[in-house]
């Protein structure tokens, strides 16, 4: 008799709070203080809106697989943290968010590039709110270039070589910090689009342009770089840590890099010994530095659509974010943010010129592609490698990574 | 006629071919061995036979309605595939390397470590830690030890002239394998001495006592004793090793992740690559087949040496 009380009374308890609701968010670019910021800004959602959200932390090594065998096991989360070059293969899965950001509060000050990023999917819906960009320019050390005889950062690819081989000149130091390793994709699409003058990935015929001869230029340029012995030789195989730890401990003087890695870097040194350029122009005057982002999707089997896009708007209030892109190092996605005062120093200086300067156009990867994760970490990775090897050339490398593209391209127009 | 006769001959045999005791007589020790097979089915047969199915299917996980029956598709795009071939060949020297070293280095520590001397339980047992570290410490270890900007090891190779500068020996294709060769060595010397000196301590005494008073030489008691007693025990580790090593991707996957280009990408890398990286998991059970295969036949050769080196 007595069990049967406190069962009804369990009973009524749980009926009193019918309406809250158990959310699940699955971060995939983990770390401790992410995890830490991300944590604080849920749990002032869950003390207003009175619901529970569980948050599971992926590690970003193995985020790609864990997360893929989840969703094909059915343990399908509510939100999920998106980076862009998921978006392609979730997208038909994800929750179309345009219907709630019509009548939200903020949706004034969000930037054209922050939905235009969202909508980065098959359908081209807005599938995700970013929360912020990762944008490439060009850190400095000024030390080393002081002492290399050379002033100020180079504007145009021609000088940046000619900056590099000055750096390279000193002892032990090299003028590059190339990322031969996991991730290097992005320098190589850089270099390439800025030789070539053009952004396009692919042409009106849905040829990829990554093997036409200016592009192939552009490819050479890193290759000559690193065979020239302007970079360092280890540098083949340098992934995040490495080029970061080797621009920081003067190893190498410039570092192509998002504004996350401020962070490591400003720990290290001081802010008098480093800056941040623009990235350097093309032979065309332009430069393309690449653009990446993540942000709040969330699944549309979701039980809780309302509950869900609640946590999405509070994540992306302006305030919410503002934390966040200091924390995590992004530009922030509000319209606004670089008349603050924290990203008014010289080392932000590069990203908002590329921002606001004409002569950059910032470009996104190909990452609604199927298979451009595999692309980017298999493909391109392996020849790009052989390729500063000398192994194969810069055309037969262009011709693979063409092949490949092209093909996909197609692919991905088939579905459109 | 004659089967019948030996048959009935059997004690215990019935001699009604359908009554209840020849039944019981020919079912009961299965029934008795069930529970051990049906364990085996499940824990070993079913999965292998999953795995295998799934190399002559079409399964991404990209394109989850154009699952499968592709028949030997997927071993057809094997043979065109030159990083199967490349995977091939450095699975072979990273087995190779690392089994002959550590097999060479744990023999000379187990006859070592079979005299007597003062402190010998405190050495056995020192020697024996290697083993016990997880095998990501070890690679990230080794990785940070060979890297210049940290570890020591490129600046005393060069001191003594074994590179030309001191660099991370992880960044050339030539010397990459090294690396994680170097670490397999260091994690698995352990094994071998452990096995060989159980085995070294089941050799009579009497023996070398004979060969003694005959006049033999340290060596000769070595070549005509230890050998061919620890033949057979040599011949099973070695086996056991490989199949081990060649299936070991720990290390690899740590210290190199397979580059640079491909110089360190074993079958077992690269299988993992194809399933997590591309998605397609048939193709990946197709290159696991080959895999298996290829052990296979080495284990058969194997044993079959083994068989010749048992005498007694």
């Amino acid at each position: 008799m007595h069990r049967l009380t406190c069962a009804t009374a369990l009973a009524l308890l749980t009926a009193g709070s019918a309406q809250a609701a158990d959310l699940t968010l699955v971060e995939v670019i983990t770390s401790p203080e992410r995890t830490e910021t991300l944590e604080s800004l849920v749990s002032a959602w869950e003390e207003e809106t009175g619901n529970s959200v569980e948050i599971v932390s992926l590690p970003w090594g193995q985020a790609f697989e864990k997360f893929a065998t989840m969703v094909a096991g059915g343990d399908i989360p509510d939100l999920v943290e998106m980076p862009d070059r998921w978006l392609g293969l979730y997208g038909q899965q994800l929750m179309d968010l345009s219907p709630y950001v019509d009548e939200w509060d903020h949706a004034d000050t969000l930037t054209q590039a922050s939905l235009d990023m969202g909508s980065a999917t098959a359908d081209g819906l807005l599938k995700q709110i970013p929360y912020g960009f990762y944008l490439r320019a060009m850190f400095y050390n000024k030390d080393l270039l002081e002492e290399a005889g050379v002033d100020g950062p180079p504007e145009t690819m021609q000088e940046f070589r000619d900056a590099a081989a000055a750096v390279s000149e000193l002892d032990g130091k090299s003028g590059y910090c190339l990322r031969g390793g996991p991730g290097g994709l992005n320098a190589w699409m850089m270099m390439a689009a800025a030789m070539r003058g053009d952004s396009a990935f692919f042409d009106e015929n849905g040829q990829s342009t990554i093997n036409t001869p200016e592009a192939v230029e552009g490819l050479q340029f890193l290759i000559d770089l690193y065979q020239d012995g302007l970079a360092p030789r280890d540098s083949v195989s340098w992934g995040f840590n490495e080029i970061v730890a080797g621009f920081y401990s003067g190893t190498c003087a410039f570092l192509d890099q998002d504004p996350d890695a401020l962070i490591a870097v400003s720990e290290r040194m001081d802010a008098d010994s480093f800056a941040v350029a623009p990235m350097p122009k093309g032979p065309g005057g332009k430069a393309f530095p690449t653009i990446g982002y993540a942000g709040w999707s969330a699944f549309d089997t979701t039980e809780h659509p309302e509950e869900t896009w609640s946590l999405i708007a509070h994540l992306s209030s302006p305030d919410s974010n503002e934390i966040w892109a200091k924390r995590v190092g992004v530009i922030p996605i509000h319209e606004g943010a670089d008349q603050n005062e924290y990203y008014q120093s010289e080392q932000f200086e590069g990203w908002f010129t590329e921002l606001n300067d004409s002569a950059y156009e910032p470009i996104t990867m190909p990452t609604y592609l199927e298979q451009f994760g595999y692309f980017a970490d298999s493909i391109a990775l392996e020849t790009s490698q052989q390729a500063l090897l000398g192994e194969i050339t810069a055309q037969e490398m262009a011709d693979q990574w063409g092949e490949f593209l092209t093909e996909q391209y197609a692919d991905w127009q088939e579905t459109q | 006629m004659t089967d019948l006769y030996e048959l009935e001959s059997v004690p215990g045999m019935p001699r009604t071919r359908f009554g209840r005791a020849y039944l019981r007589y020919a079912v009961e020790p299965w029934l008795y061995l069930s529970p051990a097979m049906l364990l085996i089915c499940l824990v070993m047969l079913v999965p292998l036979a999953i795995g295998i199915s799934y190399s002559v299917q079409s399964i991404n996980l990209l394109n989850p309605f154009a699952t499968g029956f592709v028949g030997l598709e997927n071993f057809e795009a094997l043979g065109d595939d030159p990083r199967f071939w490349v995977a091939m060949v450095n699975t072979f020297w990273w087995t190779f390397g690392s089994v002959s070293l550590q097999f060479l280095l744990g023999l000379g520590l187990a006859l070592l470590l079979s005299q007597p001397f003062y402190g010998k339980r405190l050495v056995q047992a020192l020697v024996f830690l290697p083993w016990a570290v997880p095998t990501f410490l070890i690679a990230l270890t080794w990785s940070w030890l060979l890297n210049p900007v940290i570890g020591p090891l490129p600046h005393w190779w060069a001191a003594i002239g074994l590179l030309d500068e001191p660099y991370n020996i992880l960044s050339n294709p030539d010397t990459a394998m090294w690396g994680p060769i170097l670490a397999n060595v260091w994690y698995g010397v352990p094994f071998f001495a452990i096995t060989l000196l159980a085995a070294l301590q089941s050799i009579p005494g009497e023996l070398y006592e004979a060969a003694e008073i005959d006049g033999a030489s340290r060596w000769q008691s070595f070549t005509k004793i230890t050998l061919p007693f620890l033949g057979p025990m040599i011949a099973i580790t070695v086996m056991l090793r490989a199949i081990w090593i060649a299936n070991f991707a720990d290390l690899i996957y740590v210290m190199t992740g397979g580059g640079p280009a491909n110089s360190t990408q074993i079958l077992s890398s690269y299988i993992f690559t194809t399933a997590f990286r591309r998605l397609d998991f048939g193709y990946a059970s197709a290159i696991a087949v080959a895999l298996l295969a290829v052990l296979m036949v080495y284990a058969a050769i194997l044993l079959f040496v083994r068989s010749k080196l048992v005498k007694f």
